[in-house]
């Protein structure tokens, strides 16, 4: 990642030249230790071997792989490859979020699923390769960013390098003749870089260094890139750690509630729950909510009739035991926030109203039944009756605005406008005392039989009286259910802020130029006066504009001593691509 | 040289660090998933280690008012359950004889009949025989005050027994079977 933009360095090259042109990030007082220190380091992702240390070879190939590991280029690859990876992720059905339809995959693919799933396409994000590429690239970011801190520590407080011998060899440079003496000349050049906030280096007072008299002034600006550029990793570090807490600490419920109906938060009144790594049942937050009542609205007329509009799930909630009762209305793209949970409205349906009573004429059941839509576009949906104690069960068939077509029920809307229910009943034994979990959206007709024929059809308020006194049916009337999904992610706050933090430092570096300008001057020949050199050297300058800014200060340094006229006699030239 | 040695120790320290957490966070991301069966089992607390229960307040499936704390100085049995939950139906019987030989021993039996309807639930409760009374918990607002007790009753059916000082001395989390229930009350009667 020395990335420098370093002049070709030519054989007679002084070493205080040298120092001037290597690295920004290194600048060291002592030209020969530090330029000797970084000769003997293999650059990062160089080609150099692990056996180009003098230690034991182990702790060289160590050396070398983390070498490789904390690259640039590894750390892009990896970046790549998370991204790559990810991608199953978002084609392929999630057993996290999707579960029925991972089933419903292998049911397609049989061939192919077993694979996918040995490979943990199914789970892409508790991958073992996805939590690999994961840590590899959290290790590469650690090993770079690390290292990188403290030479920017380092850099900050290191003043700017001497001013190298020859400034007519960088990059920029021009010249011209001052009125005033050698150590006054380079004052004034030196209050003028200071005014302008770059950081300042000068030679000695008495300007008597290297025998001869020596007048010179370094400055540096830019340090904001590194800053940057260091924010820039920090952040990304940040918005990993920020996804394996959400990941660790979070969870993620679903349950589903019938108007009127209420739950609280807790793990059993939960019809899904995925918690997080290190999420117990203790950690969830302790808000209550009930469903008041639910209002789907649908265009009533022209080509998108029967399209939903608006979805309102009126909700009363309290956010822990005995706290004061808030209420809400969810809707969609608009969740509620519980402390530090969000309570989505993700689906909706019918929940037919049914009473059932038994062959002794008691009632053995009355509740609001959920059903489940198998068209989603009129809602016409399946659901099933479970009365075990008065041994009746029924398959039933919800359509909320029925019509007649050919003796079969059909939904024209979404809307419950003129709800029906055909139900097939069955006596006998549901077998749900066996111990074995049973689905309630499932009846086992194993050791059943039908009660009639053909399925009989009610509308509310009917009941159906079953042959053989066997008891009845009665549809009371229709509810409404919503799905809602239950959130908790403790990384998506801190990943939304060191995202824009992010992008602030990469701004920041792509922007921010380190940039380095040397005056010196030396007595003119003449006897009065000096010449004064002024030389620039930024590094790589990907956005321009170095070339006009070293022009405006040169101008500048050169009139501050002549407040008459301004204009300089100067010879700028710039060595294109040196 | 020194400085030389200790930076090779200090990175080699940093790769087995980042190997280690590397691999501790992969058995924990890869690490069974399971939570049902996890959460099957028995938790008994140790007289002196007993969470205090939650002062339960409710309506029984009848309309009567039901006062946890009015149970003190007995050993409580409290089983939460639903009409429609198989596991619950099948150790109902188990209870329901249980409740009859332990009722004269000072052991009172109490239910919580979350997301059920009292229609459902006394329907099921007649045909088995159960007498005890249930609170009526269809929000699971029992469930969410032993939760907040420290008390994670994490799946449907869970059974709590309560010693005579009203602490929870162990549970059942899934169905229940006599000899485990017998042992729990006879370990609750020690309460010190």
């Amino acid at each position: 990642m020395t990335d420098v933009h370093t002049p070709q360095s030519q054989p007679e090259s002084a070493a205080g030249e040298d120092e001037a042109t290597k690295s920004f990030g290194e600048s060291g007082t002592g030209a020969a230790e530090s330029g000797a220190g970084r000769t003997s380091q293999p650059s990062p992702g160089g080609s150099e071997g692990p056996a180009s240390r003098e230690t034991d070879p182990s702790a060289g190939w160590l050396r070398w792989g983390w070498r490789q590991l904390t690259s640039m280029r590894t750390a892009l690859i990896l970046l790549f490859l998370l991204a790559l990876g990810s991608i199953p992720g978002s084609i392929l059905p999630q057993q996290g979020n999707d579960p029925a339809s991972v089933q419903q995959y292998f049911t397609s693919h049989p061939g192919l699923a077993p694979w996918l799933n040995h490979l943990g396409l199914f789970n892409v994000f508790a991958a073992p390769w996805f939590a690999a590429i994961y840590l590899l690239l959290f290790a590469s970011l650690v090993g770079c960013v690390v290292p990188r801190t403290f030479r920017l520590v380092g850099a900050a407080r290191t003043p700017p390098p001497r001013a190298p011998r020859n400034l007519a060899r960088l990059p920029q440079s021009s010249s011209y003749s001052s009125v005033l003496s050698p150590p006054a000349a380079v004052g004034s050049a030196a209050a003028v870089l200071g005014g302008q906030r770059f950081r300042l280096r000068r030679s000695a007072p008495d300007g008597a260094e290297h025998g001869a008299a020596d007048h010179w002034v370094s400055a540096e600006k830019g340090y904001l890139r590194e800053v940057g550029n260091l924010l820039f990793h920090l952040s990304l570090l940040g918005v990993l750690l920020s996804i394996a807490a959400g990941g660790l600490f979070g969870y993620k419920a679903n349950k589903l509630l019938v108007e009127g109906q209420s739950f609280a938060n807790t793990r059993s009144a939960l019809d899904e729950f995925h918690p997080g790594r290190l999420v117990s049942g203790s950690d969830l937050a302790p808000f209550s909510m009930t469903l008041n009542k639910f209002t789907a609205s649908y265009v009533e007329s022209g080509e998108s009739r029967g399209q939903p509009s608006n979805f309102d799930a009126d909700v009363t909630y309290t956010a822990s035991p005995g706290a004061k009762p808030g209420t809400y209305h969810i809707r969609i793209n608009d969740p509620l926030s519980v402390d530090s949970l969000k309570v989505y409205l993700i689906g909706h349906g019918y929940a037919p109203e049914f009473k059932v009573t038994g062959s002794d004429g008691k009632v053995a059941y009355e509740e609001a039944t959920p059903f489940i839509p198998a068209n989603t576009g009129t809602f016409l949906s399946d659901g099933v009756v479970k009365a075990s104690d008065a041994s009746l069960g029924f398959m039933g068939v919800f359509v909320p605005t029925a019509i007649a077509v050919n003796g079969t029920l059909e939904s024209i809307f979404p809307a419950a406008d003129a709800p029906a229910v055909s139900l097939i009943g069955y006596s006998g034994n549901l077998g749900m005392n066996s111990g074995a979990p049973q689905s309630i959206y499932q009846l086992d007709t194993t050791g059943m039989t039908k009660v009639s024929g053909s399925p009989h059809v009610l509308v509310p308020g009917q009941t159906w009286t079953l042959p053989g006194g066997k008891g009845s049916i009665t549809f009371v009337g229709v509810k409404q259910w919503v799905s809602l999904a239950i959130t908790h992610d403790p990384g998506q706050v801190p990943a939304l802020v060191c995202g824009i933090l992010a992008l602030a430092g990469l701004l920041l570096s792509f922007f921010v130029r380190r940039r380095r300008v040397f005056v010196r001057a030396v007595p003119a020949a003449s006897g009065t006066g000096s010449v004064v050199t002024v030389g620039g050297l930024t590094r790589s300058d990907a956005s321009g504009g170095f070339e006009e800014e070293f022009a405006e200060l040169t101008a500048e340094i050169a009139a501050a001593e002549r407040p008459g006229d301004g204009k300089p006699e100067s010879s700028s030239h710039s060595e294109a691509g040196a | 040289m020194f400085k030389a040695k200790r930076r090779t120790v200090v990175t080699v320290a940093a790769v087995i660090a980042v190997l280690l957490a590397g691999a501790l966070t992969v058995t924990l991301l890869t690490s069974g998933k399971d939570n049902a069966s996890a959460s099957q089992g028995i938790v008994e607390y140790q007289a002196g280690h007993r969470p205090l229960a939650p002062s339960v307040t409710g309506t029984s499936l009848t309309g009567t008012a039901i006062k946890l704390s009015s149970y003190r100085g007995k050993t409580v049995v409290l089983n939460f359950w639903g009409s429609w939950c198989s596991p619950c139906r099948d150790e109902a019987p188990t209870l329901a004889v249980l409740d009859e030989q332990y009722g004269a021993k000072g052991v009172a039996f109490l239910g919580d009949d979350v997301a059920d309807t009292p229609v459902n639930a006394l329907a099921f409760t007649h045909s088995v025989g159960i007498t005890y009374p249930s609170i009526s918990d269809n929000g699971y607002l029992v469930v969410a005050d032993f939760s907040a007790a420290g008390v994670q009753v994490s799946d449907t059916p869970t059974t709590v027994v309560i010693d005579k000082t009203g602490h929870v001395a162990g549970m059942v989390i899934g169905g229940v079977s006599y000899g485990q229930l017998t042992t729990l009350i006879k370990d609750a009667a020690v309460t010190s």
